[in-house]
């Protein structure tokens, strides 16, 4: 590949540094977050470089690719930062950015997984476990994943079959329709 | 009546890119008073300053207001114009539409309408300005140097060498500083003791400098040409004249297990000691800490033993006073280190590093003295926890400096390069063994230098990883490091046997204690300020006082030897006048109503009031009033603010002129 | 024993169901500590990682809502899980800081923000609150001989700044806890690392990898058990021990115990009522030979029935 200044979009770096209220900049490219990182060995780009393709506008590649999804969210690297680059947060961002755009990227088990984790809550206001497995492995064509875990679970009380739903669900569907109001208004990001 | 000229500079574009000169030279030249004003691009250039010669003259000006910098800039420029147009140069004032205008605002309107107004209240002040005649005061011709490492012993030998005395004060027992305890030195690779001993030497002998070890700066008074110096010498127990330096008290000594703190404590010392074997003066040191006749009232063996009879138990701390005319500062560096900090403290430690914990990871120095032909291995490099010879060897860069997070954010300067030769020297002494160095990227200007750090890997095979460390720990007898190298974009996990940080250079310690004696300036990392960064780069901003090695910033040895020998040259500049002038910003007293409470005395922190009698002819004592001596005056002011009785007034900063000021607001 | 220490409490949704046991020791020992615990009427899920994964917007508002749930409640905050922990002070943090984030989440609350209670781990109302000395005057079974590996995870101490419940990379605070009940903390090598709870339902293979490190080195340490203050990395460690061990052919038998189970074992409380038998890796083998337990009761223990 090569970068040219056509293909070099450094304003989307503003984007990145508002959403995650850090600088993206300021990074020198030391590969401290990426030597500490329990997740690198899985990503395609190791989090220095998807930094530094940020700094060099090539945000495309990052938001199609998998190194965003394969993030734990540990922030081992926010922490040990010597530069103070808050890389977790801004892998947030480049995540909301990506999925905004509806998912470009070939990471699809975990966008799936989160968009349960987030139906749920606004289904049920919490998370139930077993549901979510179940729906997961529907949608995932993984019937069988994890199979052996179940019944042990259950025989542990650790698998609810029922539970019951939060009195004020209405409050959550609120919040959830104020924020896609607010979106649809260009009220926020 | 007063014909005021104002002379309004552009600055190059860093006042007229905020500030509409020309608007403001038209305003001002409506105000009463003002005869003539004008702008320029460059008013402290050649043709700016006969701009403002030729307008004297043409336009027979009397006072001068220029509209430019701060007056710490260019003060002393304009005045000395003025003067060489035949005024006095105390009619030239300097209104600053730059570090109070320009630079700080944004909005180009309001910054005018602001210039306008601080041009007018100098156009205002300068109408109540007074003849000032010159002040002359002595230079005492001798100098105080404080440190003895490489750079304290250049300039004292440099000042010494010319002729005149140098008092020499180091706070260690021995002379030598850090250079002393280095193994070689890049890029040439001699050995720090060869060349660094007989200069050490040289210092000793040189009937001109008078060297006070294990010594420190207890007080300074005084002014450029004339300090007062109060040193304190620390008891040492042992006399210096007796001792003939012979070490016997040193071999009975029982106390064997002390760690020595010149050996980064991997060596071990006896309670009397000399730091190491080549230290100047060869005097030991009982460290009263440590010593058992001092825990206990028991042993006395090394006074015992002690042929010359120059063991003194009862030695106390002494006081000595010296009169100096210039003090130069060179009070080197500290190294950082990774251990936990204080909560609350600016600089953090490297927690993912076991904070210091891990006794196979040390720093540079330590491998230094573990390189050193005279340091506590012989030469040998033996890991602490063992005393194995390591054979995996990470060296990791970088370490503090460079660390926002950490709350050092500059580059060391020296560490590139002497990790470079730290896996030289590695190389040389452990064949079978493999150096690996974590680094972000190799700075090496200088001379030879980036051919130097070239070598490293093309001949002697270290294998540089351009990556950070994450995180270092123990795993049985090896450490794991876990780093990374971004330029294949991999992690790179190595189990060393003995791991080397490059820390980061921190002031010596106190290094802001000491500024508050001497009255000088530094920064946030307690590094001292010279006066200009590129054109006055030994000296400090407060007359008199100069600075030279790593006191002032991180340096290596070339550099910290050249800004030595460069604050010697000041000094001797200094030095070769037999008066100096000194701006005549001085208090007076109206004596006729001085009550003669001496508030103001009592409030003097030059101690420049005197009490003056005022008799009759037949020597009748009439009252007793104060005196200021203007060769000592510093021209604060706060005798001007005491003054129950408003007798006090300050040359050139009167009430009168600074409420003109306030009223042309 | 009383005290005056009251608490509204978050339990969070695993222990609502995997972590029932964590649920039910911290209710019980509260109770034997004297610690006032009032659960946060229909509180909401904190949105987790995968809420501020992709719409920090959603994560802010869903941690503001529970806080505004949680001032109606008498006293700070206590938060059992590591992860609803980060979330709530993290959404304290940066609404506290950014203006601009704090208005949009005003909007979607549709009501003033209500930040100021004090959030707290578990950990931190033993240590400091209750306190060391207080906490080991309440012992009454010291679990002397137990040597036990202390693992915080990743989110418990992070960012740096802002849980500010103990130093990011050398934190002490559960070992002090379990030392001050009697038991021996081992000194290893992962105590922070992460266990990649985030891919358990979408990625297993990878906290098969990272978890069987984190098991690993517990066991090369010398570790009896490993103690954590979080159900997600107990949802990896216990539940998907028998199959890492599978994957790797290797044998780790470590029991994996909230904090609240041990130090309820270590003030008296039954197995029973600290949901011994809900854990997967039986911890019963072990706390007989450490005579943590008395044998006779080992074979009714086996069997005993997880979470009610």
């Amino acid at each position: 590949m090569i970068i040219s200044q056509e293909t070099m979009d450094v304003d989307f770096v503003r984007k990145v540094e508002a959403l995650s209220d850090t600088s993206v900049r300021r990074c020198f490219q030391c590969g401290k977050c990426s030597a500490g990182c329990p997740m690198a060995t899985f990503m395609e780009h190791p989090p220095n470089r998807v930094v530094r393709l940020l700094q060099l506008g090539q945000w495309r590649r990052i938001i199609e690719g998998r190194s965003i999804w394969y993030c734990a969210s540990c922030e081992t690297c926010s922490t040990r930062c010597p530069n103070k680059v808050h890389l977790a947060s801004i892998m947030d961002a480049l995540r909301k950015l990506s999925w905004d755009a509806d998912g470009p990227s070939k990471e699809s088990y975990v966008q799936l997984a989160n968009k349960l984790f987030l139906q749920n809550i606004r289904t049920y206001g919490r998370q139930y476990e077993m549901r979510l497995a179940a729906v997961f492995n529907v949608k995932s064509g993984q019937f069988l994943k994890d199979l052996m875990l179940g019944p042990k679970l259950l025989a542990k009380g650790k698998l609810k079959m029922f539970h019951s739903k939060n009195k004020n669900l209405s409050e959550i569907e609120k919040i959830f329709s104020r924020i896609e109001e607010m979106r649809k208004n260009g009220k926020a990001l | 009546m007063s014909r005021i000229g104002v002379f309004i500079c552009h600055c190059g574009e860093n006042i007229s890119r905020t500030v509409d000169v020309e608007r403001v030279a038209r305003e001002v030249g409506l105000l009463p008073g003002v005869s003539f004003s004008t702008d320029y691009k460059y008013m402290c250039s050649d043709p700016g300053q006969n701009l403002l010669k030729n307008a004297i003259q043409e336009q027979k000006l009397t006072h001068i207001v220029v509209a430019a910098c701060s007056p710490r800039m260019h003060e002393k420029t304009f005045r000395k114009a003025v003067e060489a147009a035949g005024l006095n140069p105390f009619l030239c004032e300097m209104a600053n539409i730059r570090e109070h205008c320009s630079w700080v605002h944004e909005n180009k309107e309001e910054a005018t309408v602001k210039a306008v107004e601080i041009v007018g209240m100098m156009v205002e002040r300068i109408k109540k300005n007074r003849v000032l005649p010159g002040i002359t005061v002595p230079v005492t011709k001798r100098s105080l140097v404080i440190g003895g490492g490489i750079a304290g012993i250049q300039a004292a030998l440099d000042i010494a060498d010319c002729g005149h005395e140098v008092i020499l004060v180091e706070r260690e027992p021995s002379i030598g500083g850090h250079m002393a305890q280095l193994s070689e030195t890049f890029p040439t690779l001699d050995c720090s003791q060869c060349i660094m001993t007989p200069k050490m030497v040289d210092v000793a002998n040189h009937p001109k400098i008078t060297l006070h070890t294990f010594s420190e700066i207890e007080l300074v008074e005084g002014y450029i040409g004339n300090f007062q110096v109060t040193i304190k010498k620390k008891a040492r127990s042992v006399d210096e004249d007796k001792c003939t330096g012979c070490g016997v008290c040193m071999t009975k000594c029982p106390q064997k297990k002390i760690p020595n703190k010149f050996d980064q404590n991997i060596g071990l010392r006896t309670a009397i000691y000399v730091p190491f074997p080549q230290a100047v003066p060869n005097t030991p040191v009982i460290d009263r800490a440590n010593c058992t006749w001092f825990k206990t009232g028991k042993c006395g063996v090394c006074q015992k033993v002690c042929g010359p009879g120059a063991v003194d138990f009862e030695q106390e701390d002494r006081l000595i006073v010296e009169a100096v005319g210039a003090i130069v500062v060179a009070t080197g560096f500290d190294l950082y280190t990774i251990d936990e900090k204080p909560k609350g403290s600016a600089i953090k430690g490297y927690g993912e590093f076991g904070h210091g914990k891990i006794p196979d990871v040390i720093d540079g120095m330590t491998f230094e003295r573990l390189a050193s032909a005279s340091g506590p291995t012989g030469g040998k490099i033996l890991r602490p926890s063992d005393g194995k010879e390591p054979k995996q060897i990470v060296f990791i860069q970088c370490i503090g400096s460079r660390a926002r997070e950490k709350g050092i954010s500059y580059c060391s300067k020296v560490c590139c390069m002497y990790t470079a030769k730290h896996t030289m020297l590695y190389h040389h002494k452990v064949h079978d063994g493999q150096a690996y160095v974590f680094f972000m990227d190799a700075r090496t200007p200088g001379k030879s230098y980036d051919e130097f750090w070239r070598r490293s890997i093309e001949e002697e095979e270290a294998v540089y990883i351009r990556g950070m460390v994450s995180r270092l720990y123990q795993k049985g007898d090896k450490i794991v490091v876990m780093g990374s190298d971004i330029a294949v974009g991999v992690q790179v996990e190595i189990e060393a046997d003995m791991v080397v940080l490059a820390t980061a250079i921190q002031p010596q310690k106190g290094a802001d204690t000491l500024a508050q004696k001497l009255g000088i300036s530094y920064d946030k990392y307690h590094f001292y300020s010279e006066a200009h960064a590129k054109l006055r780069p030994v000296e400090c901003a407060t007359a008199g006082i100069y600075l030279a090695g790593a006191c002032q910033g991180p340096k290596d040895i070339p550099e910290t030897v050249s800004q030595a020998s460069a604050a010697a040259a000041k000094v001797m500049t200094l030095f070769s006048k037999d008066q100096l002038e000194r701006e005549p910003i001085v208090a007076r007293v109206r004596e006729a109503g001085c009550v003669g409470c001496l508030a103001c005395k009592k409030v003097c922190a030059y101690g420049a009031i005197e009490e003056k009698e005022i008799r009759d002819r037949q020597g009748n004592l009439i009252k007793t009033v104060a005196y200021v001596n203007p060769g000592v005056c510093a021209g604060c002011g706060t005798c001007q603010a005491t003054c129950p009785s408003k007798c006090v007034e300050l040359d050139g900063y009167t009430d009168e002129q600074i409420v003109a000021m306030i009223e042309a607001l | 024993m009383t005290n005056d220490l009251k608490y509204s409490y978050y339990p969070g949704c695993s222990l609502h169901a995997s972590a029932g046991e964590y649920d039910l020791s911290t209710r019980e020992l509260f109770k034997h500590l004297g610690i006032g615990l009032t659960e946060i009427p229909d509180w909401f899920c904190c949105g987790a990682t995968p809420a501020h994964n992709v719409d920090e917007l959603l994560s802010l508002s869903l941690c503001a809502k529970n806080l505004e749930l949680a001032d109606s409640i008498e006293g700070d905050v206590a938060v059992a899980c590591a992860a609803c922990f980060s979330r709530l002070k993290t959404a304290q943090h940066i609404l506290g800081e950014n203006d601009v984030k704090r208005k949009q989440v005003e909007t979607a609350l549709d009501a003033p923000l209500k930040l100021d209670g004090n959030v707290k781990h578990l950990l931190e109302i033993l240590a400091k609150d209750l306190g060391l000395e207080r906490l080991a005057a309440s012992v009454n079974k010291p679990l002397t001989g137990l040597k036990v590996a202390c693992y915080y995870g990743c989110l418990l101490t992070r960012p740096t700044d802002v849980p500010n419940l103990d130093c990011a990379e050398a934190p002490t605070i559960m070992e002090k806890i379990i030392e001050a009940v009697g038991a021996e903390t081992v000194p290893w090598t992962h105590r922070l690392e992460c266990c990649g709870a985030n891919f358990t339902l979408s990625r297993p293979g990878v906290v098969i990898q990272l978890t069987n490190a984190i098991l690993d080195a517990a066991k090369a340490a010398g570790a009896d058990c490993i103690m954590v203050g979080c159900p997600l990395c107990h949802g990896n460690l216990d539940i998907r021990q028998k199959e890492i061990e599978k994957v790797y052919s290797t044998s780790y038998d470590l029991p994996v115990f909230y904090l609240t189970q041990l130090v309820g074992l270590s003030v008296g409380l039954s197995p029973e009522n600290l949901g011994l038998g809900a854990m997967i890796v039986s911890p019963f083998p072990l706390l007989t030979e450490k005579k943590l337990m008395e044998t006779s009761l080992l074979d009714s223990q086996v069997s005993l029935p997880g979470i009610r």
